[in-house]
């Protein structure tokens, strides 16, 4: 399916960027005065430890937060300046967790996001746009399913349709491998890559570093002490950076273009 | 592999997978309102057509002075409580949402008691005045104490402003049932029956329907042309936000039409309860799930289910007349259990 009418790929910068836990003045460091520009066409993972900031600083570049300082830019314009409905076709926000206090299918739940960025979509295309997505997440059969009944996984994969089905060439996505099964995270993996080959840019906090490898082509490193690491995946991710971020022995088991991060757990500090 | 789900590509799996209960059926918007256009309007046919002396046709002074005010004083104080539910339940995010939380009902459930107590007999539509006015402070009080919180949620750490605005509507509600009791314990022997009457919620003598209709008006009014994106609060204030809803104004706009429609409806007839809760669900149930059609139904079937009620409270135990408070609770609470065990078969 084609992306919808707005398709306009921006790239997104952030600069000198700090942030502290929780959004407070007093909060412990996350990143101190950070520069990184995330162009179209790259997917980046950003890894580090539990508590490191990686979903607060996907919440900063939604414009969520608004961070003491440093100031995140969308395109060509700063992120406060830009008006709500704009924002929404512009970038995506797929939260780690959802609330689902009331019966919804699991349809309805994706068109929400259609219908939020493009309120004129007849209804009965709108319900197209939400199935095409499902079915791109191998969801189709979960369609009528009320949302508050789905497996864990059934839910990360239709909060996934939900986020592409928005339509904003930015995506950022909160976790979005956790409760997915091998199959699945094959499947996003290919969904990703469609998305970045359309020139859509991906930004993605993931644990397993093994995994992040193969989604991403850029990769952002958080250790938890304010430090960052960033660049292409090659670059960043190596046994050495990986283990000394997380604190812990890693080994990189090589063989011919696959690569696998082994971490030592029993020998840890 | 325990979820069952096929690798891409593969042949879909069977859709006698889904667990019972999990399959919604797809609403069908016509059906649901020849439905409810039929409940409402065969309630008030009955409602018009019974009474303490019998059925029939009553007399001309009967049925204008009587009974055509008191059936649409009880259809738009249930359309009210129903409506404000169905917006508490929303923008709270909680299932449990009823009016009454708001704080509102305690409000006037003082300025009623007191108005019984204080006013020199004979006068007219104090009680309404008083418990209007008890709406109103409370309304402010609430507003006051959890307007910036409002605002709250969207940081992270913060408590969610939901979350505050509740917490002060139970501490009002509980502060207003403190002085309730304290003004029952001045009361004397002849206004404590009117006092206990109107705290179960009671439409005897209840004629002043316009102003809860005006309220239920302006409360879908204000709340219905951005009806939509009460559904994406609900699923969550930051995702809401960042699809481009001012979660602040909506949050607030939305708490003050559901007060504005609880305050008129308990100036009215008094604290129901259960209209608010049982009203939404019930619409839910019949497939009607998204705000634009939740909340015009919950106020349809609202207000048909007390017009029904109060049919009931004056004709069952005739001459005596029952509260519809005890009615509506009566009715609804095993209406409500077998639309939702028989969704569970």
């Amino acid at each position: 399916m084609t992306p919808p009418g707005e398709w306009q790929p921006r790239s997104v910068e952030i600069e000198h960027l700090s942030l502290r836990a929780g959004g407070k003045r007093d909060g412990r460091l996350l990143c101190r005065e950070l520069d990184v520009r995330f162009s179209p066409g790259e997917r980046w993972v950003i890894l580090g430890p539990n508590g490191a900031g990686k979903s607060t600083l996907l919440m900063a570049l939604a414009g969520l937060i608004a961070p003491d300082v440093g100031t995140v830019v969308l395109g060509d314009r700063h992120l406060p300046r830009w008006h709500g409905r704009d924002l929404a076709r512009a970038r995506a926000w797929c939260p780690q967790f959802w609330l689902d206090p009331f019966p919804a299918t699991a349809w309805e739940t994706v068109a929400s996001a259609v219908l939020a960025t493009d309120p004129r979509r007849a209804a009965a295309t709108v319900e197209d746009v939400a199935r095409h997505w499902l079915a791109q997440l191998d969801a189709v059969d979960l369609a009528a399913r009320d949302v508050r009944f789905l497996s864990g996984g059934e839910r990360q994969r239709v909060a996934l349709a939900t986020t592409f089905a928005q339509g904003a060439p930015l995506i950022l996505l909160d976790e979005p491998t956790s409760h997915l099964d091998w199959s699945h995270q094959g499947l996003l993996r290919d969904r990703l890559d469609d998305w970045s080959s359309q020139g859509g840019t991906v930004l993605a906090a993931v644990h397993d570093v093994n995994l992040a490898w193969l989604l991403a082509t850029h990769a952002l490193l958080l250790d938890g002490n304010g430090n960052a690491l960033y660049g292409r995946r090659e670059q960043v991710l190596t046994p050495e950076t990986i283990g000394s971020a997380y604190g812990l022995p890693v080994r990189l088991l090589s063989d011919g273009e696959s690569r696998w991060f082994d971490a030592e757990l029993e020998h840890r500090p | 592999m325990a979820s069952g789900s096929p690798a891409p590509g593969q042949a879909n799996a069977s859709v006698a997978d889904a667990p019972p209960g999990g399959r919604l059926a797809a609403p069908s918007l016509g059906l649901a309102t020849a439905l409810s256009l039929a409940f409402v309007l065969g309630v008030v046919a009955l409602g018009l057509l019974s009474g303490s002396s019998g059925w029939g046709l009553p007399g001309h002074d009967i049925l204008w002075k009587i009974r055509v005010p008191r059936v649409l004083a009880a259809c738009g104080t249930g359309a009210a409580l129903a409506l404000a539910g169905a917006i508490i339940q929303l923008v709270t995010r909680n299932p449990l949402g009823d009016p009454q939380v708001l704080g509102v009902t305690g409000g006037a459930s003082v300025g009623a008691v007191l108005a019984i107590l204080l006013a020199p007999a004979g006068s007219h539509f104090t009680l309404e005045l008083g418990a209007m006015l008890g709406a109103l402070a409370s309304m402010a009080l609430v507003f006051t104490l959890a307007w910036r919180n409002l605002e709250r949620g969207l940081q992270l750490g913060a408590p969610s402003g939901t979350a505050i605005v509740l917490l002060v509507g139970v501490m009002v509600g509980t502060a207003c049932g403190a002085v309730v009791s304290f003004v029952l314990a001045l009361a004397g022997d002849a206004q404590l029956r009117p006092m206990v009457f109107w705290l179960i919620g009671d439409l005897n003598g209840a004629t002043l329907w316009p102003p809860v209709w005006a309220a239920v008006g302006l409360a879908l009014l204000l709340v219905y042309p951005t009806a939509r994106e009460l559904d994406w609060l609900a699923r969550g204030d930051s995702w809401a936000w960042t699809l481009g809803v001012p979660v602040a104004r909506r949050r607030r706009l939305a708490i003050f039409a559901a007060c504005l429609a609880t305050g008129a409806a308990v100036a009215t007839a008094g604290s129901i309860g259960f209209v608010g809760l049982v009203a939404p669900h019930a619409v839910r149930l019949l497939g009607l799930r998204s705000a634009r059609q939740l909340l015009p139904f919950s106020a349809l079937w609202g207000g048909g289910f007390l017009v029904l009620a109060d049919t009931l409270a004056r004709t069952v135990l005739a001459p005596t007349q029952l509260p519809v408070g005890v009615v509506s609770a009566a009715v609804g609470v095993p209406f409500f259990l077998f639309l939702m065990l028989r969704r569970r078969g």
